[in-house]
Parts: C-alpha cells; structure tokens; sequence
C-alpha cells in the first residue's frame, strides 16, 4: 500500500484552529482548562488530550512587522521512529499499513521511555499512565476517510494524500525541499517550510536520541553474547581445565 | 577430626543470597521479555502490564536484599591486601593446577572483587530502574530518563556476563561450594585449602 501522510503548509494556516477542535471531537478528547499567558497560542502545549496544536510563532521584520506562523504541531509519524524502537511492550506501538504510528492503550505499560525516545518531545501520558498522541486518525484512515484534522482545515494548510503524490505537489508549487521527506526514514509528517526549520520551531535535523541508537545496536545484542559467550567460556574452561578437585587443591 | 566442620555461612546470609538470586532471575526473564518481546515470556505472565509489576516488585526485593549483603561481604571485600593480589596475578589457579595461591580470606580475592562488581552494577541497575519508574519531577526529565534506560541496559548487560560465572565457580568449578549456600557448612579440612586465613582466625 502507497504510504499516506499529512503536508503541512504553515503559510496557508490561518490561525483558527479548527483542526484542534475536529480532532478532539473525532478522538473524543475533553476540553482543557488553560491560563491567560498574554498570547493567542493556546493550550501552550501538547497534552494527552490535545493530540494537535496550532504553535503559534510571531517572527517581525524590517519588512513585515506582523508576521504571524501558524505551525501544526504533533506525532511526526516517523519511518524509523523513537518511539517505537524504545517502547517495551510487544504491539503498544506499532506502524498502521498506511504508515501512521499507533498505539494500543491496553498493550501500553506506562514505562513512558517512548516520552524520553521522541526525537520531537510527542507522546504524553493520560491519567492511567497510558501513551496518548495523534495516531494520523488510523481508525478513519484505514476506512478511507481523511484525518479529521485535514477533513476540517479550510486553508488546505493541512494536507492527506499519498505521501510521494503530496511531495511532488509540494516540490511543484517550489519549494524546493520538504521537511521530513528522507529524515527518520521518512516522516508522514511532512511540512512545506519557505525558512529555515528552526524558524518553524522545528528540528534541522531530526534523530533518534543517541543512547537509544547505541542501546539498540550495541547493547542489546550484547545481552545474549553476553550471556551466551559467559556460558560458552565456563563449559570451555570446564574441558580445558577441569574443576578444582578437593584432593588436587594445596 | 578429618569429618569436622566448620560453619561459613549463617542462616540469614543464605536466605539473603536466595532472595537475591531469585529476584535476579525474575528480573532477568521479564529484561529479557521486555528486550525482545519474547511473546513466549510474556504468555507465563498473562500480559505485558502483569510482566512489569513482576518485573518492578522484583526490583524491589533485589533492591532490599542487595542492601544487606552489605553487613556480610563489603567490609572483608575492602580489604585488599597482598595475598589478595598475589590471588589475582595467579588468577586463583584456574588456569594452572600448579599454581600456589596465597592464604585467601573467608571469601577470595576473585570473590571479593565479584562482590564489589554486584554491589557497584546492582546499585546502578536499581536506582536507574527507580528513576524510570518513579519519574521524579526534575527539569529535562527526559534526558535523565535516557541516561537511567542506558545505564539499566549497560549493567544489565554486565550482569548477564558475570552471573554464569559466578555460577560456574559455585557449582561445576568448585565441587563442594554450593553447600554452602544450603546448609551453609563445609569440612574445616576443605576450607583450610581455600581460605587458610580465615580457618586460622576460626581457631583451628
Ligand atoms: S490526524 Fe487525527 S489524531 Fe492526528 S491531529 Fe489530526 S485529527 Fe488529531
Ligand atoms: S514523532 Fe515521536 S511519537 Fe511520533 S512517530 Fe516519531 S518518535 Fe514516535
Ligand atoms: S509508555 Fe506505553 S507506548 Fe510508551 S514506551 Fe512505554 S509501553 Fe510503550
């Protein structure tokens, strides 16, 4: 199956939200109360009951005192992701054909280890210490529906599509590169950035935390020639040597 | 007299070390469970969510027992002295059944430094693993949780070089060992040969 992904077009967002509110009435998230912290961002963050969020970046120049960036923040839906290669418990996270990150709430153990894994700082944890972040509407998109969150968006900010069409339509309207199209492997997150990245509040270049990379390469093979190789060299020993007979112990 | 015997473990120090032992290896099922998702492992369990509370309740019978084999080996693991590395340069004739090894302490210099490895691993592998369970509220709680995850694996990974040998040298190795972690008795003739020091400080 074509994998499908989300392009994601700051310039054409406008700041209403919609997507915000689509996907919590699709993933039946409850409203979150939130302090006025003198910007019209809100909820200032990701939480497990704000699975998307409009980041809202105001970025003034000589020649454009007001200009507003409207960043949709949320899963990356990453080819090679953190979240998975940390995550210890067989199918809590796991990629849909489609190429989304999903998970199942039940499987999930609550180590939060995929919380620290993220190259992206995505997964939050609900109130019964299980993993809660956008799963690119797996339930809808396996029926061929469109994420909520693209359904709703009047702009066309929020994309979904077959990810290679979505990335040559992208490369067509000129800009040149595409954000997440080779990082992790390929995200199904993928941005349309006329800037820097950073300027977007995001990552230049994305990856895996490094312990984690080493934990997988190194460490955990380690764990079965560790143990095997300590067995192999007690019996070999045992034949080389022999063990300490009382009578031959001075 | 050549049937008399000596005691060299109590009845707490051998409760203790199975305590420890046995912890060990529920520990070490559910890492390996957690590890590779061995679905096989996780089917003794019923689920992965039961295989954690093992997994975490364990840790904390490990974590206690590990604090008292304090009161019965560091304080003679600390004393390192030349008979000890006369046992190390020799490596405790294993490699040589001509080898004469120095007077060893109630445990050996090898022993000694197996101990000083478990208690330094074990302390690491348990506070790593309290931080990840735990969660305490400090600022970059997310890197301090990689940095437990890594060092959790690392010990893991040491643990899993030194027990096999550490049960190797207790049994096969060293016919007549075990005995002392069962009935915690051996013959006086026995230790005189393995540590002579400690035989003579007994009285005999
Ligand atoms: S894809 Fe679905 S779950 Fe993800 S942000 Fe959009 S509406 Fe929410
Ligand atoms: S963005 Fe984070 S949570 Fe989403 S797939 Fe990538 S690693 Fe996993
Ligand atoms: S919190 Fe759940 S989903 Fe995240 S790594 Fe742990 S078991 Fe996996």
């Amino acid at each position: 199956m074509a994998k499908k992904a989300l392009l994601i077009s700051p310039e054409l967002c406008i700041g209403c939200r919609g997507c915000q509110t689509a996907c919590k009435a699709w993933n039946q998230l409850p409203a979150i109360k939130t302090a006025n912290r003198g910007s019209a961002e809100n909820p200032p963050d990701l939480t497990p009951n704000l699975y998307n969020r409009i980041r809202y970046v105001e970025m003034p120049s000589e020649s454009n005192q007001v200009r507003w960036l409207f960043v949709s923040q949320r899963c990356m839906h990453c080819d090679d992701a953190g979240c998975i290669k940390i995550c210890p418990a067989p199918g809590a996270l796991f990629k849909t054909k489609e190429g989304a990150t999903a998970y199942d709430k039940d499987k999930c153990i609550g180590c939060k280890l995929c919380v620290a894994a993220c190259p992206f700082d995505v997964p939050r944890y609900d109130e019964k210490d299980k993993i809660s972040k956008c799963h690119l509407c797996s339930d809808r998109i396996a029926e061929g529906l469109a994420p909520a969150c693209a359904k709703t968006c009047p702009t066309g900010a929020i994309r979904y599509g077959d990810r290679d069409s979505l990335i040559q339509m992208a490369k067509k309207t000129g800009y040149a590169k595409v954000y997440g199209e080779t990082d992790l492997n390929g995200l199904g997150t993928l941005y349309a950035f006329k800037d820097s990245p950073k300027i977007y509040g995001m990552d230049e270049h994305p990856a895996i935390p490094e312990t984690v990379v080493f934990w997988h390469k190194v460490l955990k093979p380690l764990a079965y020639l560790g143990l095997g190789g300590a067995v192999a060299a007690s019996l070999l020993h045992y034949v080389a040597f022999g063990p300490k007979k009382d009578e031959e112990v001075k | 007299m050549g049937n008399q015997m000596i005691k060299k473990a109590n009845a707490f120090e051998i409760l203790n070390h199975w305590l420890l032992a046995g912890s060990f290896f529920i520990l070490t099922i559910t890492g390996f469970g957690f590890l590779f998702h061995l679905q096989q492992v996780v089917a003794i369990f019923g689920s992965a969510n039961t295989m954690k509370v093992w997994h975490n309740y364990a840790g904390i019978v490990f974590s206690i027992s590990l604090f008292f084999t304090i009161f019965n080996y560091l304080p003679v693991s600390l004393k390192f002295g030349v008979d000890d590395m006369g046992w190390i340069t020799k490596a405790g004739g294993y490699f040589s059944k001509k080898a004469a090894i120095p007077p060893q302490d109630i445990i050996n210099a090898g022993q000694k430094l197996y101990y000083l490895f478990i208690l330094f691993a074990g302390i690491a592998i348990a506070a790593s693993g309290f931080f990840i369970w735990l969660r305490p509220q400090v600022a970059d709680i997310r890197k301090w949780v990689l940095l437990s995850h890594l060092v959790h694996n690392i010990a893991f990974d040491l643990f899993m070089i030194a027990v096999p040998l550490h049960i190797y040298l207790g049994t096969l190795a060293n016919p007549g060992t075990l005995r002392i972690m069962i009935t915690g008795t051996v013959p006086v003739e026995w230790a005189k040969k393995r540590h002579a020091k400690w035989v003579q400080k007994m009285g005999y």
